[in-house]
């Protein structure tokens, strides 16, 4: 405790311990897709670092490739604000 | 969908499996509008986003949307114009930086940018001296990962998600986790909004009336 204390001196954000980190890293392996398949078992961090960085380019990817699935869809339709309501309550 | 329905259960118990953790893991009491990844899991946040999307490229149709096809000087949208389609990705992640409520690094970063870019338009056009850009403040030393691989990859993490390169490890941890939930949000709301325009347009340019 004193030492957490001391830290907390020197920096503002000294409070963070080994066991958030190690919390903040099995909550990111929660959110990774393979996490449904390995049952929660714990992976090294570097393991879940690796697979969060393939997990985010992946969705950068989808993501670019819906933007282009939705400009072309975007350049073949006249909207018009009706349409629009049409097409928002279609989404809720 | 098979798939949707399964995911939902595996989400729900991640839901309530993280609301217990949270309410016992902290003294805090940050309310319903903490910066936590299961908030993007929420129906209320999906439909916001989803109706901020559609006004967002509804504008980027228009050719309003961002600075680079204004300046491009061209108006007709081909088919998969780069242009566009590089806009409505813009335009989505705006949209996605709001939905999260300026508390999270990313989503600030994504709108600061943004700003940045509507400025430089501007003073371009003024003709004014530019302001130097602002710098993130250096944060200060925190705990980082020990081993130089992982240090490597949390590199590559923080260049990854915006904003994020010069944060501490468990901010950039705690970023990443809001980030990834966020993305999948994003992706789930633009491929709906991609298919119940599909079906739109099928429908209108098929036969004159009568909806399916």
């Amino acid at each position: 405790m004193s030492s957490r204390r001391s830290r907390s001196r020197q920096s503002g954000s000294s409070r963070i311990t080994d066991e958030q980190i190690s919390d903040l890293v099995s909550k990111l392996q929660d959110l990774l897709p393979e996490a449904r398949l390995r049952s929660n078992d714990r992976m090294p961090s570097s393991r879940v670092l690796q697979e969060t960085c393939d997990y985010i380019r992946n969705l950068h990817r989808e993501v670019d490739d819906l933007s282009e699935r939705l400009s072309e869809l975007l350049a073949t339709s006249d909207m018009s604000s009706a349409q629009a309501a049409i097409i928002r309550s279609l989404l809720m | 969908m098979a798939s949707t329905s399964s995911s939902a259960a595996v989400v729900e118990e991640r839901e309530s499996g993280r609301k217990r953790k949270r309410g016992g893991a902290t003294g805090e009491s940050e309310g319903a509008e903490e910066a936590q990844p299961s908030k993007w899991r929420t129906r209320r946040v999906h439909e916001i986003y989803s109706s901020k999307l559609l006004d967002a490229i509804r504008l980027v149709r228009s050719g309003s949307g961002s600075p680079a096809s204004a300046a491009a000087g061209t108006a007709a949208a081909a088919a998969a114009d780069p242009q566009s389609s590089r806009a409505v990705r813009e335009a989505a992640d705006r949209a996605l930086a709001v939905s999260a409520r300026g508390r999270t690094h990313w989503s600030r970063a994504i709108l600061a940018s943004h700003h940045r870019r509507l400025q430089a338009a501007r003073r371009a056009r003024l003709r004014e001296p530019a302001s130097p850009p602002l710098r993130h403040p250096t944060s200060p030393p925190g705990k980082g990962p020990k081993a130089p691989a992982l240090a490597r990859k949390a590199k590559v993490l923080g260049r990854l998600v915006p904003g994020c390169r010069k944060l501490p490890f468990p901010a950039l941890l705690a970023e990443a986790s809001d980030y990834i939930a966020a993305l999948e949000m994003q992706v789930r709301a633009m491929t709906a909004l991609a298919e119940v325009l599909s079906t739109v347009s099928a429908s209108s340019s098929g036969t004159s009336s009568s909806p399916a």
